[in-house]
């Protein structure tokens, strides 16, 4: 890394920030309503976690491709604007291209609108950042993201069904936990998750 | 003068992003509505068909049809008529709405062609607790409605739920989305009756 070029350098960490070092979910700890929310099957988590990173793509290309003209008290009301909007496209397509998945996640695409991942992403990075970094910061945030919600979603499923991704997985005398599609299922799930973290995060510094 | 132009000096770029943004909006929305209304047509079409299983196709028999549901508010909803190949009627469907336990559920009726019984109910919107309100959709209660008699249904806790008649026996665990489900029967049938016979349809 010593001999690269500072700008490398620069994209391979916007690239890679959110997988884990800063993973919204299980580091930052941010947008915390969908994982719990929409993690009952793998299928649907999955969608929002694509619609998100869309979202994040799109409103950090906006905002950075702008952030020359903003003016800091009309900041985040251009933030809303640029965000809603590619969150208004989103929803549309689901509900044009994926009726059933589009139902499944009812209200919770529109409000990816006050998902604070993505005006923190914007906030943060994009309107200060050239355009390319904060695609790049999209892509890694939205991924880490939706890396997380596949991990709950996966395991939230398994156990409450025996299948994952709709495929059955278990032996036929595995009995279904009910309770883990539940909204205690999900702060379970969440919780331990978020402990096995925090161990790997120590075991990593110390 | 200068307050206007002031005004335009802050405010430019917001209101030229709101016109960039509406516009793409717009583009996608004129894109995408006729395939949106197409996919709500189309599952509308499959859950009757589910329960009028010989329909070739449906007709809107009572358009916007205006069912008090409580409290002064005002469900509207189309009846269906369902025609085989020949052209004969041989049930109607509706959409009836009503209050679940986490929120609003939808659900298609279809009754006989003679408004006598019930063919049964499939859902159109269903957010209800899964494991526990969401059983509405199992075949345990869903399949008391099937054939039942068209009129006011009860709702009981316990009994034989194989047995078809008035009564429905509860999902235990989820009585006011069971309640919800009985009660949205009983307001429907009664005006949808009226209005069907109203008009000479049966």
């Amino acid at each position: 890394m010593a001999n690269q070029n500072p700008s490398s350098i620069a994209y391979w960490r916007a690239l890679t920030a959110g997988l884990w070092r800063e993973n919204p979910t299980f580091r930052l700890l941010i947008g915390m309503c969908p994982p719990l929310a929409v993690t009952t099957a793998v299928k649907p988590a999955l969608t929002m976690g694509l619609s998100v990173i869309f979202v994040l793509v799109c409103s950090n290309l906006a905002v950075s491709a702008m952030r020359n003209l903003l003016k800091p008290h009309l900041r985040i009301i251009m933030f809303t604007l640029s965000i809603a909007t590619f969150v208004t496209i989103a929803d549309l397509y689901l509900r044009a291209f994926q009726p059933e998945m589009s139902e499944v996640l009812g209200p919770y695409v529109p409000l990816i609108i006050v998902n604070c991942i993505i005006i923190f992403r914007a906030e943060v990075c994009a309107s200060k950042a050239n355009v390319l970094i904060s695609i790049l910061d999209g892509i890694s945030f939205g991924t880490g993201f939706t890396i997380a919600l596949c991990i709950l979603a996966g395991i939230r499923e398994i156990l409450a069904t025996g299948q994952f991704f709709g495929i059955s997985v278990m032996p036929t005398a595995f009995v279904p936990c009910a309770a883990m599609q539940m909204p205690v299922g999900a702060f379970v799930t969440l919780g331990l998750l978020l402990g096995l973290t925090n161990l790997l995060t120590a075991k990593k510094a110390g | 003068m200068l307050k206007i132009k002031y005004f335009f000096q802050q405010s430019w770029l917001l209101l030229f992003s709101s016109f960039c943004f509406g516009l793409l909006i717009a583009v996608a929305n004129t894109a995408w509505l006729p395939i949106i209304e197409q996919n709500k047509k189309d599952k509308l079409n499959n859950l009757m068909r589910g329960l009028i299983a010989d329909a070739n196709t449906f007709e809107i028999a009572i358009e916007q049809l205006q069912i008090p549901i409580q409290k002064g508010r005002v469900e509207k909803t189309n009846v269906y008529k369902a025609l085989d190949d020949k052209g004969k009627t041989i049930g109607f469907a509706f959409v009836a709405a009503g209050s679940g336990f986490a929120d609003k559920i939808e659900l298609v009726i279809a009754v006989d062609q003679k408004c006598e019984k019930f063919l049964g109910f499939k859902t159109l919107s269903c957010n209800e607790t899964p494991g526990f309100g969401n059983k509405i959709k199992d075949k345990f209660f869903n399949s008391q409605f099937n054939n039942a008699p068209a009129g006011k249904l009860q709702l009981v806790k316990t009994g034989n739920p194989q047995e078809i008649d008035n009564e429905i026996v509860a999902i235990s665990g989820a009585t006011v989305s069971s309640t919800a489900v009985v009660n949205m029967f009983n307001i429907y049938i009664d005006m949808v009756k009226q209005e069907l016979q109203k008009k000479g349809l049966f």
